[in-house]
């Protein structure tokens, strides 16, 4: 026997009655009221929760019924079967289970159908928004971070001209020009831009008296652009921000965030193990020595080692500098140049 | 004249009940690419409504998830023609802009049918009256206005919507009715500009003075005229509505509702978002305990109105352009 509320479907007034099965009949019986309707014909809500379940009745009233324990058997009693879903809806384990599942979800969509959805769309990114993309990146660099070149022009002329006589592998796609710059607060480096140009700092080309070094460089770094691995990087990261932003409230803040991404971008390992591919294809095309890289990568590691213990000397250490290392050098020369 | 009884409504969802629902609900529509959060839509609206009591019944939700989906597919397929017709060509995107605004006021009305036409209490439903043409006034031509004058004329439509929407709502035969002024919307609407100004003059003796410390008050002001509009609006909106010859009320307090926001938002992003649930509970338990009836006599004296249908499509595609402007 159950408790409920009926209420008819015409008036608001609530009629304390009982309801009971007699075999396929659900039978309700109130102070005034009698009524009997078979059990297939009755529509009973599922189970949400510790609400009132709701019992829908043929002649367009309905039930509301509080005591779950008592539905529960007289439903048994009818044969009523729960769907699959009311079991996980109210159990702890499955909360937590698909808390978990919730988590790795995200967790796989990070790791595999990011960088796979960047790959599809930097590929379909057209050539001139390409060269917008570089040419206002190059421009914010240049207020912020970037000075003029102090390289004789001479010399920059030799850079180009060597590069220039750098045949690219056939599948290449873009022009490409040096832009020489000075950076003191960076270091030794270079940056490839969307659009081709790259950016070679003075500091990397006083580093070494062999300008194929130089051209080595200049090819890992076409790697990265013809594999679109900064706009990669930065379709990433912009995905995961508007992600954040979208789940904290905030668009316009990520827009700012671009072009530093474009410097700040740390390739994955994969994306270098690409570029170093690139380059050495591209040496080996040009009948240059693949070893040429790994000479200049250790060069440029033990450049940016000495940097970090004087800034250490300075602040008196910290854990920037351990993460900042690349141990992976050894790794790469060994897979460039074995004979090394 | 008879005395009026204080009906209060009350809450009983609670945390981690809703959590348990919320959560496999959420991992089925990740799974099913969206698709299934039209079931998790009803499912929490069901859970929501029926731990909403008044006088000792609960309310009801009836919306079909299918109906929803579909709702949900037209909105989609109208975003997607903006967006795309806008990168292929900006004068076509103007063009489905100005389609998109010209059937939206269609869209609120169905909307507001659809919502108001799945919901019940004590077996009676509620339903909306409301024509297409006033809808035009309302949602499209003062909203222009409202823009044309600099935003003056802001708390007035906001006044005509909300009248609208109340006084073409019934439950049952019975209509609502909403006895707000626009001076009333205007009132509140000035106190929060005069805070804003109270900023503005926190700002300038702060300069004046060089005391970047007093710039701290600025963020504090802010928060509070977020909160007083969040609160005193639908204090008023509520108190000034009555159904037949019962009037309902709502006294809440921007202390507190914003001592809840705050720390819902904290618990938010401390968990990544597994807190939701707990928040919305929370958060509708405070503000119901602030509403109820003052019921004339007996509240069980309605005669239920006539039954009809529609479909979802207007509420999902005023909810995905985020023009549901209801409380």
């Amino acid at each position: 026997m159950v408790a409920a509320q009926y209420f008819d479907g015409r008036t608001t007034a609530a009629h304390a009655v009982t309801l009971t099965l007699d075999g396929e009949w659900l039978q309700m019986r109130g102070d005034v009221l009698a009524h009997e309707w078979p059990l297939r014909d009755v529509k009973v809500s599922e189970r949400l929760g510790d609400t009132p379940r709701r019992i829908t009745l043929p002649d367009g009233g309905h039930c509301e019924v509080t005591d779950h324990a008592a539905l529960e058997v007289l439903l048994k009693q009818g044969g009523y079967r729960s769907g699959w879903l009311d079991g996980m809806q109210h159990s702890m384990r499955w909360a937590l289970l698909s808390a978990l599942l919730i988590v790795l979800l995200f967790a796989a969509a990070y790791r595999y159908l990011l960088p796979w959805g960047a790959e599809v769309v930097a590929r379909s990114i057209p050539a001139n928004m390409l060269q917008k993309m570089g040419a206002s990146s190059l421009q914010t660099l240049d207020k912020l971070m970037l000075e003029p070149s102090k390289l004789a022009p001479e010399r920059q002329q030799a850079l180009r001209d060597a590069y220039a006589r750098l045949s690219p592998l056939p599948d290449a796609q873009l022009a490409y020009r040096i832009e020489f710059r000075s950076a003191p607060q960076i270091g030794p480096n270079a940056f490839a831009l969307p659009d081709g140009n790259i950016v070679m700092l003075d500091e990397l080309v006083a580093l070494t008296q062999d300008d194929d070094e130089i051209i080595a460089v200049l090819a890992h770094e076409r790697g990265h652009v013809e594999q679109r691995h900064a706009l990669r990087m930065v379709l990433q990261s912009s995905a995961v921000g508007l992600a954040m932003t979208w789940y904290m409230g905030d668009v316009s803040s990520l827009l700012a965030t671009v072009p530093a991404m474009l410097v700040q971008a740390s390739y994955s390992r994969d994306m270098e193990r690409e570029a170093d591919e690139y380059a050495a294809r591209t040496l080996q095309l040009n009948a240059k020595s693949p070893c040429l890289l790994p000479d200049i990568l250790h060069k440029l590691e033990a450049a940016h080692a000495k940097r970090q213990a004087e800034a250490r000397k300075d602040s008196g250490g910290s854990v920037m500098d351990y993460l900042a290392s690349h141990p992976a050098t050894q790794e790469r020369s060994a897979l460039l140049c074995p004979a090394h | 004249m008879q005395t009026q009884q204080e009906h209060a409504f009350e809450f009983t969802g609670k945390g981690w009940e809703y959590f348990r629902i919320w959560i496999v609900n959420l991992l089925l529509s990740i799974l099913t690419l969206g698709i299934y959060s039209a079931w998790a839509k009803v499912r929490r609206l069901q859970y929501f409504y029926r731990n909403t009591q008044l006088a000792g019944a609960s309310f009801e939700y009836h919306g079909t998830p299918i109906a929803i989906l579909k709702g949900r597919l037209i909105a989609f397929a109208l975003l997607a023609a903006y967006t795309v017709a806008g990168q292929m060509n900006p004068l076509l995107g103007i063009l489905i802009f100005v389609l998109l605004a010209a059937v939206m006021p269609w869209l609120i009305v169905r909307s507001l049918r659809f919502k108001l036409f799945n919901s019940s209490y004590r077996g009676l439903r509620f339903g909306f009256a409301g024509s297409d043409g006033a809808a035009y006034a309302v949602f499209l031509l003062f909203p222009i206005l409202t823009v044309l004058t600099l935003y003056l004329l802001a708390p007035f439509t906001h006044y005509k919507i909300k009248q609208y929407q109340h006084n073409n709502s019934r439950f049952g035969d019975t209509f609502f009715r909403f006895d707000a002024t626009a001076g009333n919307f205007y009132g509140i609407y000035l106190k929060a500009f005069g805070l804003l100004l109270l900023a503005g003059v926190f700002f300038g003796i702060s300069a004046a003075l060089h005391m970047p410390i007093l710039m701290v008050i600025l963020p504090l002001i802010y928060l509070y005229i977020v909160g007083f509009l969040a609160v005193r609006l639908p204090n008023l909106i509520w108190s000034k509505t009555g159904l037949g010859e019962h009037d309902l009320y709502c006294r809440m307090e921007v202390g507190k509702y914003l001592m809840i926001a705050l720390t819902n938002l904290l618990g938010i992003v401390f968990t990544l978002g597994l807190y939701i649930p707990f928040a919305q509970i929370r958060m509708a338990q405070y503000k119901f305990s602030c509403m109820g009836v003052l019921a004339q006599g007996d509240l069980a004296e309605f005669v239920a109105g006539q039954v009809q249908s529609d479909s979802a499509t207007g509420e999902e595609t005023a909810e995905m352009f985020d023009l549901d402007i209801s409380l």
